[in-house]
């Protein structure tokens, strides 16, 4: 990622604190503290220059221990009040949630806010803290505003801190269509997730927010429900401004970055928050003020250093060509791939690392779960030759009609997909490079997400749809030659028509102004655009009643439950031309639908479950081949291109301005969320590689108590557990630590893992395969076409759970699922049948 | 994307307003929007109103609180529309949106970006917002006028969505657009903003004038209000920023694409595609309609649940029925043959029964290897069907009886009084089974499919649909055996010991081993010509490459 080092330095801490009582103060300002050294302990009052004498020495010189730094607290910034006018906002909010904020500023900065409101403790001890602010020369802001109420929104006044869960629950039992029953439809589950995150995100019928009830504890005890002290509103804000590069080309892609993976950042920062609660509780109970200042300052400079760990994502390795997502954005070199893949696959296995790949790929297998939809059977015949997956229609469709962020879906590398939610790493550690660098490459084929591609834009100016005024309109002449109007231009103040004051105006106003939309200038909008001069009520265009008819009323739900075998066989087209022309038409994707075949349509539109979406296909495909002569066949094509819709208020239909769309893959969470072998422990990477796990050690149930505790920013559910398998190379071990700390002998990460015998014997007949000299493409399709029976595997589990109360292990045998297999079978059935752990568990 | 953008005033007189929404309205195109009532019931959208809010549709206060500043469309106008053809994504343009609930929300980002949010040098970009209100991203600037205060209005450009990552991953994309957008504006506005200038300078004439820092605005009420498409002199400025606008939601939301891949479809659904093909053209080519031949293979790859109610007679239900009526033997025997490809024969009267015991029986192989003829009144050779019903006076061919690869199973009525033993089912108490073969192996050794579904049939804790999802399974696995062979001996034409070696690796050898092999013999020849032409064509294109 990295063009160049970023400097540490440029990362700047501010938390400021906005009271209604005391007006504005800066609880912290890490550009406002100097680091002593402690080999001169005694030194500092004589080294603090005479010019700052206003700094207020915190150093507490009962601190002797060599340990814990030392930290002058000196006279802020002078932009601190600026700043906190930012965070803040000039006139105070009512609402108490919390407020994110990125401000760019200048000379070159980003800065995020998070404003919380507090949890209040008791007051004395809140004044007690606002020590430091006292004891340094005030910086205390005059500014004092008054909160404004700003509408608030109906779940505010419920309190119910419930509502992102029911509010998707409660999506579910609306009338809209969910894709939910299209069972058989391979991708249903990953559809579905897409799906609910559409209309979770979707402003179609108001905003539905989901509540986050953050607030900023300033006591240990929970929430005291004194009314005299919630009345009075105080807020925090935590802030972190980070410089941004000088070189444009470094600053803009350090902007790529954060923007693009701005859910690690904020989860750094919810992190950082926490220590700083942490540390203002705790230095509260030190009664000597100040050392309480001190052991505050050394908490929050620590968590700034932690913080400053994230910055490492930048700079760190990435492995240069993960397996799948090269496989899947660049199919030419497939073939060469699966070569090399096999190839690294075998050599691991020569060196007697055989039972530890096994292990290693069952607990990835079982946790990085996203591998499953992408073995689940389509059933569509393949876009490509059978080698090479399909790509899903489904998803594809549906990701135009109903929007979605494709970046969370890449998030899938944590393998957040099954029920309950678990989020899960993997981590290689070894001194080897080599060996472990070849495991971070194998394990790159198994730990899968979507492949992002991103859409060009041209970098043109002028003609660029974002300009409202092209070129014509640059050299307008002067207003006085260009209107027949009264001139606006005021020769004296009687020439002027008094505007929106009396009725006998409105004439004139809206041709001068408003009337001017019926004049057909622009080229782009003059087709539609009436002719007329007139200031009424303009002419309508002819509402055409058409698309009353395409506009079914029955939007079916996708997979109508009626139908079981789902779009799929009636989807496919009867046709033997070559495969690719056929199926590239029932994807339907337009960008590709010039290239169909002549006899594409046949059969394609009898009764689809997809009508809808089928009907939006016809829209813009003008094939007359579609004629079955079936009534839905009589809306059919050409009338829909551009008729405005039939509702109460026909607006003006214009065309909507088009691009040429080039496409590339990019580098998102997909490549960037697989590290390579680096230099030290990383918390955020889905898949990394380090030398020791000393520092893994150390920080890792944290991380993972983390986790559970902050939810992922970018997952709308609640994680229920959090994982991290670690590879250990050098001993050949594999161990899972996980959040909900069971078992843990001392000196050991996790448990260890049980090897699959589905996953065992798949490695080894793929690699003997291999061994056989059978083509590395034929080896590959053949680990699909396994890791696909252990999809069916699980699906036999669900249907035996299903109903059950109680596993008898033993009859699970009888149903043909060994011992060994069946948690890497629970975990997998529980993508598809969320049942499963509640019965397994 | 879901997502609106807006432009905002900051009106002299009326403070932040907004001008100008463009929304994205998708498919299922909700019920039209009553004007002044929200989808969500009025009752919210009441509780809305504390102070700031205003409502959706102009009431007369509001118009009286209006100028041209804070104006874009008149009252008269429709709106904009343009339709994503591609998706049937409408983008609606109006003076505010029109649901109640998005009008606060827009207004809520309108005031905070013009009022409340500190942007230093009050233009550029900035992002807010929570999870109550939505979130922001709000590029502020200036427009020249000749006739405002300090030559300049203030404006923002409002994005509002409810998914903060997906705003925040855009930001890049829309500054660079925005910008753009911006830019356009202020410098066509600067060239009105320099003739003005030209003809009457507003300096000089302020100058002269008594100054009055109280009446200035109302002195100049009249010009106070000047509006956007005035002070570019864009007399469609609204059209135009409507198609701005509307490109940039599609844009942005187009911006980023996933490429989701999913599994290869089974053998069993490939086959049965191509066959739908075929027959599709059979129909075309007689011109008959008619969907039952596919139906029929829909119900093969879905089970056939619901098959026997439509069929009321006596019938076989699954395959543990079939092996309580026929005996564990009987079925055992009966199904090794079906799984070594060999022709199975039923004689009787019950044509319905006949053809439920196909129904079931098929089930233990691919689709590509069932070949059924439920009824027939004359013998069919084994190469047309291995699954042959026949009326009982049908005589069979003696090289045919007397082959080791036939199977005839002979229904025959039951008198009154004797009743089958196993029999569970009064109605089929009425027949008697007898099967016969001139096989002379031995059916008790495998193949290790039958064994291991053998345990399954005769685990009565589990249901017939844990049955059949292990059987699927069980024909996944072995399926998957039969590919591999099909690429090794067919495709590449390895020898013998090679073959061995596939053999001991796909666990097919050991007890059984000769049944099994047989069983992937037989199996091959069910593979999909989709996937065996894909085999052939992916060496001879190893070859072409080869050959370079």
């Amino acid at each position: 990622w990295a063009s160049a080092e970023f400097d540490l330095a440029q990362i700047r801490l501010i938390v400021h604190q906005d009271c209604e009582r005391r007006g504005r103060q800066v609880l912290f300002d890490s550009k406002a503290i100097r680091k002593l050294d402690p080999s001169e302990p005694n030194a500092e009052e004589t080294k603090v220059p005479p010019a700052r004498s206003g700094a207020c020495q915190i150093n507490s010189k009962a601190s002797q221990k060599e340990s814990p730094p030392t930290y002058q607290y000196t006279r802020p910034a002078s932009d601190v009040n600026m700043l906190g006018e930012m965070m803040f906002g000039s006139v105070a909010m009512s609402y108490k949630g919390s407020t994110l904020k990125i401000h760019h500023i200048s000379p070159p900065q980003l800065m995020v806010s998070k404003v919380f409101s507090t949890r209040h403790g008791s007051s004395n001890l809140q004044d007690s803290f606002e020590s430091i602010s006292q004891t340094c020369p005030s910086h205390t802001s005059s500014i004092h505003s008054n909160p404004v109420d700003m509408p608030g929104r109906g779940h505010s006044e419920d309190g119910d801190s419930g509502i992102a869960r029911s509010s998707l629950s409660s999506l579910l039992a609306t009338p809209m269509p969910s894709p939910g029953s299209s069972s058989s439809s391979g991708c249903a589950s990953s559809y579905q997730r897409r799906w609910l995150r559409s209309q979770a995100t979707s402003l179609q019928h108001g905003p539905i927010p989901r509540s986050t009830e953050e607030m900023f504890s300033l006591s240990d005890e929970s929430c005291s429900s004194n009314p005299a002290m919630a009345r009075r509103r105080k807020k925090i804000a935590v802030s972190i401004i980070i410089s941004l590069p000088e070189k444009e080309e470094e600053s803009h892609s350090f902007q790529e970055f954060f923007f693009s993976h701005f859910p690690l950042f904020e989860s750094h920062m919810n992190k950082l928050k926490t220590a700083i609660e942490r540390a203002m509780i705790v230095c509260r109970r030190v009664a000597e003020a100040s050392q309480r200042v001190q052991v505050y300052l050394c908490r929050v400079m620590e968590a700034l250093g932690e913080f400053m760990t994230v910055w490492n994502l930048y700079m760190a390795p990435r492995i240069t060509e993960p397996v799948w997502l090269t496989m899947v954005s660049q199919s030419a070199e497939r073939n060469q791939l699966c070569q090399r893949f096999l190839k690294e696959m075998s050599v691991l296995m020569e060196h007697g690392a055989k039972t530890f790949l096994s292990a290693l790929l069952t607990a990835v297998l079982m946790y990085h779960l996203a591998w499953v939809p992408t073995v689940m059977p389509s059933n569509h015949l393949p876009i490509k030759p059978v080698c090479q997956k399909p790509t899903s229609h489904t998803v594809d469709l549906l990701a135009k009609s109903h929007p979605y962020n494709p970046l969370w879906a890449q998030l899938d590398l944590y393998g957040a997909l099954g029920s309950p939610v678990r989020v899960c790493r993997t981590v290689v550690v070894g001194r080897r490079r080599e060996l472990v660098q070849r495991v971070l490459y194998i394990l790159s084929y198994f730990i899968r997400c979507s492949d992002l591609q991103e859409n060009a834009q041209p970098q043109g100016h002028t003609d660029s749809p974002a300009n409202p005024c092209p070129a014509q309109y640059s050299n307008s002449a002067p207003l006085s030659e260009r209107t027949n109007e009264t001139p606006l231009i005021p020769k004296s103040e009687a020439a002027k028509p008094p505007v929106c004051t009396e009725n006998t105006n409105d004439k004139t106003l809206s041709a001068n102004v408003d009337g001017a939309n019926d004049a057909p200038v622009s080229e782009r909008t003059s087709k539609k655009a009436p002719k007329s001069d007139s200031a009424g009520p303009s002419p309508l265009p002819e509402p055409t009643s058409e698309r009353l008819a395409c506009a079914d009323p029955g939007w079916e739900p996708f997979g109508d439950a009626t139908d079981p075998v789902g779009g799929g066989l009636e989807h496919i087209l009867a046709n033997q031309s070559p495969p690719v022309q056929r199926v590239k038409f029932t994807i339907g994707s337009p960008r590709e639908s010039d290239h169909d075949g002549q006899r594409c349509g046949r059969g394609l539109h009898r009764k689809l479950p997809h009508r809808r979406l089928a009907d939006m296909r016809r829209n813009e495909s003008s094939d007359s081949s579609l004629g079955d002569s079936d009534e839905e066949e009589t809306a059919s094509p050409s009338q829909q291109a551009y008729t405005p819709a039939t509702e109460t208020a026909r607006e003006y239909e214009l065309p909507l301005p088009c691009q040429t769309e080039s496409r590339a893959s990019v580098n998102h969470f997909g490549r960037s969320l697989l590290g390579g072998y680096c230099p030290q422990y990383m918390p955020d990477f889905a898949l990394h590689g380090i030398s020791s796990d000393q520092r893994l050690k150390q920080c890792l149930m944290t991380d993972l108590e983390h986790t559970v505790l902050l939810q992922h920013p970018a997952l709308d559910e609640p994680v229920a557990e959090a994982v991290c398998i670690v590879a250990d190379t050098d001993r050949l071990c594999v161990q899972v630590a996980t959040s909900q700390r069971r078992v843990c002998e001392p000196g050991r990460l996790g448990r260890d893992v049980m090897v699959s015998s589905l996953v065992h014997t798949l490695l080894t007949s793929v690699l003997q395969l291999h061994t056989l000299n059978i083509a590395a493409d034929f080896c590959v399709m053949h680990l699909e076409d396994r890791l696909q029976e252990i999809y069916f595997k699980s699906c036999s589990l669900a249907e035996y759970l299903r109903g059950q109360r109680r596993v008898h292990v033993k009859e699970l045998g009888l149903a043909l699922i060994e011992s060994s297999d069946l948690p890497l079978l629970a975990a997998v059935a529980s993508t598809h049948s969320p049942y499963v752990a509640q019965i397994l568990l | 994307m879901n997502a609106l953008v807006a432009l905002c005033h900051f009106c002299e007189l009326h403070g932040p307003r907004t001008l100008f929404c463009t929304e994205a309205v998708h498919p299922p195109a909700p019920s039209p929007p009553q004007p002044g009532s929200a989808l969500l019931g009025d009752r919210e959208a009441e509780r809305e109103g504390e102070g700031l809010t205003m409502r959706a549709n102009s009431s007369a206060t509001q118009r009286a609180d209006m100028c041209e500043g804070c104006r874009s469309l008149p009252v008269s106008h429709p709106g904009f529309v343009s339709v994503d053809t591609e998706t049937g994504i409408r983008f609606l343009s109006h003076q505010h949106p029109r649901q109640a609930q998005l009008f606060s929300v827009v207004r809520q980002a309108c005031v905070r970006s013009l009022s409340c949010e500190v942007c230093p040098g009050r233009e550029g970009p900035i992002f807010f917002g929570d999870e109550q209100h939505g979130f922001v991203f709000s590029h502020t600037f200036f427009i020249k006028d000749s006739l405002a205060r300090g030559f300049q209005r203030w404006y923002s450009i409002v994005m509002v969505a409810m998914d903060r990552i997906y705003l925040i991953n855009s930001w890049p994309f829309l500054l660079r657009h925005l910008k753009l957008t911006i830019q356009s504006l202020q410098s066509t506005a600067l060239k009105v903003f320099d003739s003005e200038q030209g003809v009457c300078p507003q300096r000089a004439v302020r100058m002269n004038s008594a100054f009055s820092p109280a009446v200035f605005p109302h002195q100049r009420s009249g010009n106070a209000a000047r509006s956007l498409p005035s002070l570019t002199q864009h007399p469609n400025l609204w059209a135009s920023l409507h198609a701005s606008f509307s490109w940039l939601l599609k844009a942005c939301g187009s911006r980023l694409t996933e490429k989701l891949l999913e599994g290869a479809p089974t053998e069993d659904t490939l086959v049965l595609i191509e066959r739908q093909t075929e027959q599709e053209e059979e129909m075309n080519a007689e011109g008959a309609g008619g969907k039952s031949e596919s139906a029929q293979c829909r119900d093969f790859l879905f089970g056939d649940d619901g098959k026997g109610e439509e069929y009321c007679g006596p019938n076989f239900r699954s395959l543990r029925h079939l092996r309580q009526v026929l005996g564990a033997a009987e079925f055992r025997q009966l199904a090794w043959h079906v799984l070594m490809g060999n022709q199975v024969i039923w004689r009787g009267t019950d044509r319905g029964l006949i053809q439920s015991a196909f129904n079931v029986l098929k089930t233990l192989l691919p689709v590509g290897c069932v070949r059924v003829e439920a009824y027939s009144s004359q013998y069919e050779e084994a190469y047309r069907y291995n699954f042959l019903g026949l009326s009982p006076d049908v005589q069979i061919p003696a090289h045919v009886s007397s082959s080791e690869f036939t199977v005839l199973v002979d229904v025959l009525n039951v008198e009154q009084g004797c009743v089958h033993v196993v029999c569970d089912d009064d109605v089929l108490s009425l027949y008697q089974f007898s099967i016969s073969s001139a096989n002379t192996q031995p059916v008790d050794k495998g193949p290790t499919l039958l064994n291991k579904l053998e345990v399954a049939l005769t685990n009565e804790n589990l249901s017939v649909e844990v049955v059949s999802h292990c059987l699927l399974c069980l024909k996944e696995e072995w399926m998957n055996k039969v590919k591999v062979l099909f690429k090794f001996t067919k495709v590449d034409g390895r020898g013998r010991d090679d073959t061995q070696k596939v053999l001991v690796l796909l666990g097919a050898t050991g007890p059984g081993e000769e049944d099994n092999v047989r069983l992937l013999k037989f199996w091959m020849t069910g593979l999909s010509k989709t996937y065996k032409s894909h085999l052939m064509t992916a060496v001879r294109g190893v070859e072409r490459t080869l050959s370079q």
